[in-house]
């Protein structure tokens, strides 16, 4: 039988000649067409309006990418781990209340950007328990809290109306910039923050026990469970991880506008994240996807929105793209899991008859 | 002369890389029972996948009942007569025994309604016709039914319209004796009535048993079309393998006199009062029908379901095992019987799946780093022979004998002082039955006790040092190596003479 197991040619061998295969492999296909797709889009658009280049759209492309990019880490994680979470926006606006009440009342911004990524990890750990103890599906549960989380988010902002707050150094941290010497504008201090905690989370998911184990329980949650792995445990963090980094964008909603925006600003934020995760090359059925994949679908997003607003491409048709791009992007993935199948299918038959 | 049915002629089909099949010639006669032997990677499931549509062939032709059918559709080739009845049923929940036997192909009464009473009373006369009535409740959803009845549907699927040549793909795999001698007794009267029947299968003694002609298959080419009653099983062997296999496997004694699991008066949901002991380098093996008990009770002692009752000690320390983690932890191992369903992380690759029960052992302060990884796993991939390009490879891409070994090398690099294997040569070839075989011994050799669930026979005699027969949630008392007899064994299992 050995002999006849040899004959099913291993898939990846013919794969380690040539820097040029070698270089997809490390990066991966996936991410390498992210960033062939970037780098047509940046052309293109620089071809139409020289405003691009320009140093301050891009701060701005890279300020509004912290929002949607911290977003995305988190939600990464919960993809992975095969499961979703639509109240993420809705947290952000609860958090941006929270922060902005803490900042203005209390007048400390440490408390304001503590409570805010605090009430984000407490709702993930509503949104958990939802699912782990109630036994909710994750969509439905997530679903249930994205409108109860918004409803809170105007509940805590006294009359439902935005929380004007006027602290220079809250401010910072929406506009702000690290390293502005001379003629170098700088590097916005909420991009510098993603990617820490990109970097972070990069980390995390590569090389501790805890992230194996979230793409051990996507991938298969039964054999998870049977190799010791606490689902529950772990479901108790992925959410309250997603949580507070919905919190901590909140709070950066709130310095960039100087306001606490129950609704503005954070409404559609969770469209983004998942679209920028299935994009950055996740699975839905759990088990697969990459912080960097996501980060770099989350440049894409951002590149593409600014480019369209340059263009003076309308809202409305902005929504329908952002739309048909989540579709594809779930689409690519299927089409994905569908040809590995079929290679399995090949392998199963040619291996065992 | 009978005439024939179903004719092969040189049908041949590669995949990239590999040729699958080639040059096979064979022909099923009306009323005959043919049966198709090979180990894995012989071309049998290919040729089933040929004549039930789902694969088209390269080269060749097929004639069913004189008809062209080489390159049919799934549906032609229902239409056509042929008719495959699978290993592992797809039976929908939550519909009822008749839905699920008449699906997608609903009686009606006109405007799109379902003709239930129609329904009911054709599956009534099935059931009666072919000996089945009482053993499956017509009303009672998917769910509830238990894999000898999930087998029923399959088979009545196939049997209620228009069928010429059915063909038996490893029908017995969760069948105990009882329910093979009921299907030996209607395959019987499938020829009578004058079908084609093809029968694939592992175990040559049922080979032996239930069909008149044997097609032998290796590495994709025929290597015998011969005629049941004039060939021996030694002679089947040989044609599959080239080499003549040794019968059974030859254990020594190797167990010593350290308890390594002490179970007293343990119950749960499905058990009642279970006591045994299993030493160091002792093979236990459990017997029983299907549904007795014993997967529950490996998952009980592995914390998956709740114990109830009683005590479990590991080399005398009793442990409180509630969940997998805390079974790990007191050095339990445990591969599952579903190996794709509860064993297995497909998308991701051979070294995350070997090493996922370790992590914690592996890791310092939560961290762990790739080399260690690989030192800790590449000696069983190697020990075990796990094909693969690389430990990266992930293990959706393994051929099925391989993945199996994954999981194996999983609870080998965790190192149990107990391991439970449920089911360990479930749908495995003569080849890699005796690699595990070989295994098991050197593992209870090193001291392991090993706790082995099988319905086999043969494989349960010649691997235990002790049998435990369970019966509906109770166990008997220890057959020793010595007294057990495959007629101990099997009247045990049906509840005579428990302890």
């Amino acid at each position: 039988m050995a002999a006849n197991e040899q004959t099913a040619p291993p898939q990846g061998m013919k794969m380690n000649n040539g820097p040029l295969k070698r270089f997809t492999k490390s990066v991966g296909a996936e991410n390498l067409s992210l960033m062939i797709a970037l780098v047509v889009m940046v052309a293109l658009i620089a071809s139409q309006t020289e405003f691009f280049f320009s140093a301050r759209n891009l701060l701005n492309i890279g300020q509004n990418m912290a929002v949607v990019g911290l977003i995305a880490v988190g939600m990464t994680l919960v993809i992975v781990s095969a499961g979703l979470d639509i109240s993420v926006g809705s947290i952000a606006g609860c958090a941006s209340v929270v922060c902005a009440l803490m900042v203005s009342q209390v007048g400390t911004v440490i408390g304001g950007v503590a409570f805010g990524i605090g009430i984000g990890i407490l709702l993930g750990l509503v949104n958990a328990t939802i699912i782990s103890i109630l036994r909710v599906n994750a969509v439905v549960a997530t679903l249930a809290t994205f409108s109860a989380f918004r409803g809170l988010a105007f509940l805590i902002a006294p009359g439902g109306r935005p929380v004007g707050v006027l602290d220079p150094t809250l401010a910072q941290l929406g506009s702000g910039r690290f390293f502005q010497i001379g003629e170098f504008p700088g590097i916005p201090i909420a991009f510098v923050i993603l990617a820490v905690v990109a970097v972070c989370a990069h980390f995390v998911m590569r090389t501790t026990v805890f992230g194996r184990s979230v793409y051990s329980m996507g991938g298969n949650p039964d054999a998870a469970r049977l190799a010791g792995i606490n689902l529950t445990k772990m479901r108790y963090y992925i959410y309250a991880i997603s949580g507070a980094l919905s919190g901590l964008a909140g709070v950066i909603v709130t310095a960039r506008t100087s306001s606490g925006q129950p609704a503005s600003g954070t409404q559609g934020l969770e469209l983004e994240a998942i679209t920028a995760v299935f994009l950055g090359g996740a699975l839905l059925s759990g088990g697969k996807g990459t912080i960097f994949g996501s980060m770099l679908a989350v440049l894409l997003l951002a590149t593409l929105s600014n480019g369209m607003n340059l263009l003076g491409i309308p809202t409305f048709y902005q929504l329908v793209a952002k739309g048909l791009l989540l579709v594809l992007a779930v689409a690519i993935g299927q089409w994905r899991l569908a040809r590995a199948e079929r290679e399995q299918a090949r392998l199963t038959a040619a291996g065992e008859g | 002369m009978k005439s024939a049915i179903l004719e092969v002629r040189g049908v041949g089909k590669s995949f990239p890389g590999v040729k699958a099949l080639s040059g096979l010639s064979m022909t099923v006669h009306r009323g005959e029972i043919v049966a198709f032997v090979g180990e894995n990677g012989a071309g049998k499931s290919t040729l089933l996948k040929i004549l039930s549509g789902d694969y088209d062939l390269d080269e060749g032709s097929v004639l069913l009942d004189g008809v062209e059918v080489a390159h049919a559709t799934p549906l032609d080739a229902r239409r056509g007569g042929f008719r495959l009845v699978r290993q592992e049923p797809e039976i929908v929940p939550h519909i009822s025994v008749a839905e699920n036997i008449f699906i997608g192909e609903y009686p009606t009464l006109g405007g799109g309604r379902v003709d239930f009473t129609a329904m009911r009373n054709t599956v009534n006369d099935l059931l009666e016709r072919y000996g089945f009535a009482g053993l499956v409740d017509i009303e009672a959803l998917g769910r509830t039914l238990s894999p000898a009845q999930m087998h029923i549907v399959e088979i009545l699927r196939a049997l209620k319209d228009g069928v010429k040549v059915i063909a038996f793909d490893e029908p017995t795999s969760s069948l105990t004796k009882e329910e093979t001698d009921r299907l030996f007794d209607l395959i019987r009267l499938l020829r009578d009535e004058g079908l084609g029947v093809i029968y694939v299968s592992h175990r040559l003694h049922e080979v032996m048993e239930i069909s008149e002609r044997v097609v032998v298959l290796k590495d994709g080419v025929p290597t015998g079309d011969l005629m049941t009653a004039e060939t021996t099983e030694q002679e089947i062997v040989q044609l599959m393998v080239g080499r003549e296999l040794a019968h059974g496997f030859q254990r020594e004694e190797t167990t010593t006199d350290e308890v390594v699991l002490e179970v007293e008066h343990l119950s749960s949901r499905w058990h009642r009062d279970i006591s045994f002991r299993i030493r160091a380098g002792e093979i236990v093996g459990f017997a029983g029908l299907v549904g007795a008990g014993r997967t529950e009770l490996a998952k009980v002692l592995f914390g998956e379901f709740e114990r109830t009752g009683g005590t479990v000690s590991i080399c005398g320390e009793e442990k409180n095992i509630k969940s997998p983690a805390d079974a790990i932890a007191a050095n339990i191992g445990f591969a599952p019987e579903n190996r794709k369903a509860e064993g297995l992380i497909l998308v991701r690759s051979v070294i995350e799946n070997v090493s996922m029960a370790i992590y914690s052992v592996l890791a310092r302060f939560g961290v762990l780093r790739n080399r260690e990884m690989y030192d800790a796993v590449s000696p069983y991939v190697r020990d075990l022979d796990i094909k693969t390009p690389s430990l990266d490879q992930e293990v959706g891409k393994l051929s099925g004998g391989n993945q199996q070994k994954v999981v194996l090398a999983r609870w080998l690099a965790a190192k149990p002082k107990l391991l439970i294997l449920d089911e360990p040569t479930r749908a495995v070839d003569v080849g890699a039955k005796a690699e595990i075989y070989r295994l098991m011994d050197d593992l209870a050799r090193r001291g392991m006790a090993i706790m082995m669930i099988s319905s086999e026979l043969p494989e349960l005699l010649s691997m235990s040092d002790r049998i435990i027969v369970m019966s509906d949630g109770a166990i008997s008392r220890p057959v020793e190596k010595a007294d057990a007899t495959e007629e101990a064994i099997v009247n045990l299992a049906l509840g005579k003479g428990m302890a």
